[in-house]
């Protein structure tokens, strides 16, 4: 899978992540964070905005391409671009701002079933904004709720203090990395064929009527 | 004629058995004794191993016989071979066999459960007659009582369909039985015919010979199967041509039909072909299971009576055959033209324009393109055309009642939109031949072209809405194409749009006045903040913060639709821009400069924080005593302040802000341009490859046509449902591979396809049977869907197999019964409508329990003689039998009035 010939490569393995969520919830804050080890107030982002990040994770040299989206709603429409073959999504929510977190049910998950290409793309959920304890509307049990019922990874963090902003990516690539379908994308010539794999369980079908 | 001289022994009234015994002729004895002990051995071998080890040994299970299997073993005697095979049960529950299984010939015809046949090879073509028969049989009665077996051992006599036997079986004791079965082809004798003729024949049996048995009553025991058959409709049904369906020009399968109802009518399959109902009819068994008759009189009474009287009723279906075929698209539906579409797709890589499909078949094309050549006339195209195009019904437009959740999965479009629709035509127009798809895609073309030149908006699409990513780009572009024609439409008609559904109302299509500060706006802003309270609490506007003006909310320009194309292009250029600080989208930005000009024009006054509080309401940050609603008037202006990221001073925002002019939107050069974009769609749409556009109709049309069965009513079928979902599953993940393949001419993938298009096959008929049995029992669901559920269980483990491994499979029938409950009987009594006049006057009957007029198609009586063994003849030596029944005499009798089998077996002391 990894290029064989000439130099060693720059990387093994390429991940496109996304990241999603209201605005205001500190997505870009989350990602300056993990990129520069820095906070400092951020103009809302306006469309889009775009990091590289290289890091070794499991004696495997990466490349993230993370993708930092505007949550205004003026932009939604547009957004939708930058879903196209990520591997894994990060989805923000503040936990001192309920309706930040009540939205990622009304409207991005849906957001990411219409619009993700990738099956089986990743799915985490980021509680963010933990440092501000005393303003915490919503509980970690009921981000953990979330995720069990959406089937994604959770973490809460803070972009201010760092706390598990390193952890919040890290696991999502590692989770990547433990996805074989993931880890051979855009590997051409890797193809399956289902026809030659099991057909799609049948659930107690020939259970008799009456 | 032959028949009936044949018919001699069973049939006849006195009883002169073949003595067996008489056979003593033993000048062959060497290899004589050696064939016996051959036999003798194996029969040992079979006897010692039982039925556990023999399966284990190879025993196969006799087709479609719940619990018979059987064992063969091949000798050799002179110069014939023979074949000896050993047919057992593997549960012993002592049980005597009832009709109501499924059961071999011999099993039915004597009674007996396990045995022993032997015949010569049926390779070597041998017909066995009565003298050589019995010197086989008595080689196998002597081998079996050597290894004191009990098994009954049969010997076939004359040719196979005569089905005539001989038969002989040690009873352990004294007794012996002896079989004997015979039929009569042709020319039954009237006597036979009926109930009490056969009645009398079998009490011939017994009966002193001297005695006028007609004027004694012999109590006898017997059981009567009758099988009806529902009527066929009408004689014109049964004539179906199925070529008149394929040749190239019968678009339209209704015309052929003269307007007759077919039984798939209100199907949603039937706008496109008509199917053969895979229920052809049905079998109806009534059983009489116990009676006792003392006279011919009881006979004749039981003649008269009804079926309803019979104590059991089963029903089982007639199955069409092409369900079990596997066929590989011989059968006319989705899938064969399915199959046809992926021969197009692999031809479609032979020209680089659609136009050298046409005109190469001109000037003598490939051998394949000219075998495929057939293109409907010039009517059965503006049929299409005019169907696409103009036959649409109000509702379907943006309907998609009963869309699958997993069709969506499938890159194709919704089941009524345009190029759906265009490529379920496609299916059916000509063979599909990648020729006639092209004379249709160009005329398919022309007529968007028109609408787009005329401004008419297209049909089946929708001309607004975001556009839908998970469907073909075709799809896509088409949607693209409506929206830009209705934004022309709208323009020309001088009205303005806003983009802002939210905003909309009736004045916001007026054009802007140009005389107030209202300037491009549509409406007062009230403070978002209040939307959370109560209704009758009226929102107050909000008030520009230096002015204390009402803020107005500007009139917006649209953003651009976006195909997916268009999206991949702008990500592209979001990589190449690369990894910057400043980086923003361009698009955005341009948005929100255009969002501010219109809102510096609709509010001359505002500032920066008034355009935030509209646009970005939480990066203003409100003081407290502001929202605890203290007066306006005393606190203006509000104490309120921008976020800290929004007052930061390199904020990208202030910095457009401060670059923005004040203009309307309506004088603001657009965001996109629809002339541009449709001329493009078209532009796209007019220089298609050949290969892509087969690679987009396959993927519609498989989506497509699994939507219009998906649309099918057959009830609350669960294992249908799970099928419906596996298929949309299937077709989805096979496409996904194939569309993510850039290669044009990969036959592995063209196989994946044909396979998917035999998948689709068999849930197809699936489907039809579910349909079918489903209008059938309305009135008793239940019933139908236990019937499907034996179909589904007998079809479905051969419809994974291909056709090859299908072949080897010898054909089994289907054959299960399903019985009818007392409640549900007046419901089949109605699939049996007397017969008209007509067809009564056609009919002769001969048999009598008629059903509403309908005589039974078989037949099926088993008359038993039993002896308290005590009192039989034969009681004095053997006193073993003391207590015991013995049946003495069985006879079963099987057919029609003019074709009679019959089987006796006859139980003595020698
Ligand atoms: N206390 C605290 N504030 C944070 C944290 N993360 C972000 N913020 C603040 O939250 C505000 C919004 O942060 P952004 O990173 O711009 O939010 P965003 O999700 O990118 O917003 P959009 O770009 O508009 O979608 C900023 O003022 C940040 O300083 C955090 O962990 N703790
Ligand atoms: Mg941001």
């Amino acid at each position: 899978m990894e290029s064989s010939s000439g130099a060693a490569p720059e990387f093994d393995y390429l991940f496109k992540l996304l990241m999603i969520g209201d605005s205001g919830v500190g997505k870009s804050s989350l990602l300056l964070s993990f990129t520069s080890d820095a906070f400092e107030e951020l103009s809302p982002t306006i469309g889009v905005d775009f990091k590289v990040k290289h890091l070794t994770l499991g004696g495997k040299k990466l490349k993230l391409a993370i993708w930092d989206t505007a949550g205004q709603e003026r932009f939604r429409t547009l957004t939708s671009s930058y879903y196209r073959g990520a591997q894994g999504v990060i989805m923000v929510y503040d936990v001192t701002r309920r309706d930040t977190f009540t939205n990622l049910s009304d409207i991005w998950a849906k957001e990411i079933d219409l619009y993700s290409t990738n099956q089986d793309c990743i799915k985490m959920l980021v509680g963010n904004k933990v440092d501000k304890e005393s303003e915490r509307v919503v509980s970690k049990k009921e981000g953990i709720d979330f995720a069990r019922e959406y089937g994604c990874l959770f973490i809460e963090c803070s972009a201010k203090t760092r706390v598990n902003v390193e952890q919040c990516f890290e696991e999502l690539v590692l989770k990547i990395l433990d996805t074989p379908s993931l880890l051979a994308e855009g590997s051409a010539g890797n193809k399956k064929n289902i026809f030659k794999q099991k057909p799609p369980e049948s659930t107690d079908a020939s259970s008799s009527c009456c | 004629m032959k028949s009936a001289n044949n018919s001699k022994g069973v049939m006849e009234d006195n009883d002169e058995e073949e003595e067996f015994e008489h056979f003593d002729d033993f000048t062959l004895a060497s290899s004589w004794e050696r064939f016996i002990s051959e036999i003798e051995a194996v029969c040992r071998q079979w006897f010692a191993d039982g039925p556990k080890n023999l399966l284990e040994k190879g025993a196969v299970q006799v087709n479609q016989l719940k619990d018979l299997y059987t064992i063969k073993s091949e000798f050799k005697y002179a110069t014939k071979s023979y074949c000896m095979e050993y047919y057992f049960t593997t549960v012993d529950d002592g049980k005597t066999l009832d009709w109501d299984h499924a059961l071999h010939d011999l099993q039915l015809s004597f009674g007996v459960k396990e045995f022993v046949v032997i015949a010569p090879q049926s390779a070597s073509g041998v017909v066995l007659d009565a003298p050589e028969a019995s010197k086989l049989l008595s080689a196998v009665a002597i081998a079996l009582s050597n290894c004191s077996c009990l098994w009954p051992a049969f010997v076939p006599v004359h040719d196979s369909s005569r089905k005539a036997y001989i038969g002989i079986q040690n009873m352990g004791t004294v007794f012996t039985r002896r079989f004997e079965a015979d039929r009569i082809a042709s020319q039954v004798p009237v006597k036979l015919m009926h109930l009490e003729g056969l009645y009398e024949l079998f009490v011939s049996k017994f009966a002193y010979t001297a005695v006028d048995w007609s004027m004694n009553h012999f109590e006898v025991h017997f059981k009567m199967k009758l099988t009806y058959r529902t009527p066929i409709h009408d004689d014109e049904d049964e004539i179906h041509d199925p070529d008149a369906d394929i040749t190239g020009s019968s678009e339209n399968p209704e015309g052929e039909m003269h307007g007759k109802a077919q039984w798939d009518d209100n199907f949603p399959w039937s706008k496109w072909y008509s199917a053969e109902d895979p229920v052809n009819g049905f079998e109806l068994l009534a059983i009489w299971s116990e009676i006792t008759a003392e006279s011919s009189l009881d006979m004749a009474e039981l003649e008269n009576a009804s079926p309803v009287e019979a104590d059991k009723w089963f029903l089982s279906p007639c199955l069409s055959e092409y369900l079990s075929d596997v066929s590989d698209g011989s059968t006319i539906g989705f899938a064969s033209q399915l199959h046809l579409l992926v021969k197009a797709l692999e031809m479609s890589s032979e020209a680089k324009f659609i136009e050298d499909f046409i005109s190469v078949f001109a000037n003598s094309g490939s051998e394949a393109l000219k075998s495929s050549a057939v293109v409907p006339p010039q009517t059965v195209l503006d049929r299409v055309l005019k169907n696409l195009f103009h036959e649409v019904a109000e509702t379907e437009i943006n309907s998609s009642p009963t869309e699958h959740k997993n069709s969506r999965s499938i890159k194709g479009a919704p089941q009524e939109s345009l190029f759906a629709q265009f490529c379920l035509h496609a299916l059916w127009f000509g063979n599909c031949s990648i020729r006639a798809i092209s004379v249709l895609w160009i005329e398919f073309v022309r007529e968007v072209r028109w609408c787009w030149e005329e401004s008419q908006s297209l049909p089946r699409m929708p001309s607004s809405g975001p556009i839908d990513l998970s469907t073909c780009l075709i799809n896509q572009k088409l949607h693209m194409l409506a929206v830009c024609i209705d934004q022309k439409h709208r323009e020309a008609e001088g009205q303005f749009v806003d983009a802002n559904d939210s905003m909309s109302s009736q004045e916001d299509l007026q054009s802007p006045t140009h005389n107030s500060s209202s300037h491009g706006a549509s409406k007062e802003v009230s403070d978002r903040k209040d939307e959370s309270s109560d209704a009758a609490n009226v929102a107050k506007p909000m008030m520009l913060l230096k002015s204390h003006k009402i803020m107005h909310a500007p009139i917006t320009l649209e953003p651009p639709p976006m195909t997916e194309d268009m999206h991949e292009e702008r990500l592209k250029a979001a990589v190449a821009l690369g990894d910057s600080y400043s980086f923003s989208a361009q698009l955005e930005t341009e948005i929100l400069a255009s969002d501010m000009s219109a809102f510096k024009a609709a509010n001359p006054d505002a500032v920066f924080e008034d355009f935030i509080r509209w646009h970005s309401p939480r990066d203003w940050e409100n003081d407290e005593n502001e929202e605890n609603g203290a007066s306006e008037s005393s606190s203006w202006p509000p104490r309120g302040k921008l976020s800290e990221r929004m007052s930061d001073l390199g904020n990208s925002w202030r910095k457009i802000w401060n670059e923005a002019p004040a203009v309307p939107a309506s004088e603001q050069k657009p965001l996109w341009d629809p002339n541009r974009e449709g001329e493009k769609v078209l532009h796209y749409l007019e220089t298609l490859r050949p290969y892509q556009l087969l690679e987009e109709m396959v993927c519609a049309a498989f989506r497509a046509a699994a939507d219009t069965l998906n649309r099918t009513s057959f009830g609350d079928l669960k294992q249908m449902n799970i099928k419906m979902d596996q298929l949309c599953i299937t077709i989805a993940s096979v496409l996904r591979i194939f569309l993510a393949q850039n290669t044009t001419t990969d036959t592995e993938l063209l196989e994946d396809l044909r396979r998917l298009s035999t998948t689709f096959e068999h849930i197809e008929k699936l489907v039809l049977l579910a349909a079918s049995l489903h209008v059938k029992f309305l009135q008793s669901p239940y019933l139908g869907q236990a019937i499907f559920t034996d179909c589904f269980n007998f079809y479905l483990p051969n419809m994974g197999t291909s056709s090859a491994n299908a072949h080897n499979d010898t054909q089994r029938e289907f054959d299960k019964k399903q019985q009818i409950r007392s409640g549900d009987r007046d419901l089949i009594v109605s699939m049996f409508p007397p017969p008209t006049a007509n067809q009564s006057w056609r009919r002769v009957l001969s048999m009598g329990n008629l059903l509403n007029g309908h005589e039974p198609i078989l037949r099926e009586i088993i008359f038993s003689k039993r002896d308290r063994a005590s009192r039989s003849y034969y009681a004095a030596s053997s006193p073993k039998l003391h207590q015991q029944d013995i049946e003495t005499y069985r006879m079963y009798v099987s057919g029609t009035s003019n074709d009679l089998g019959v089987a006796l077996a006859v139980a003595s002391f020698d």
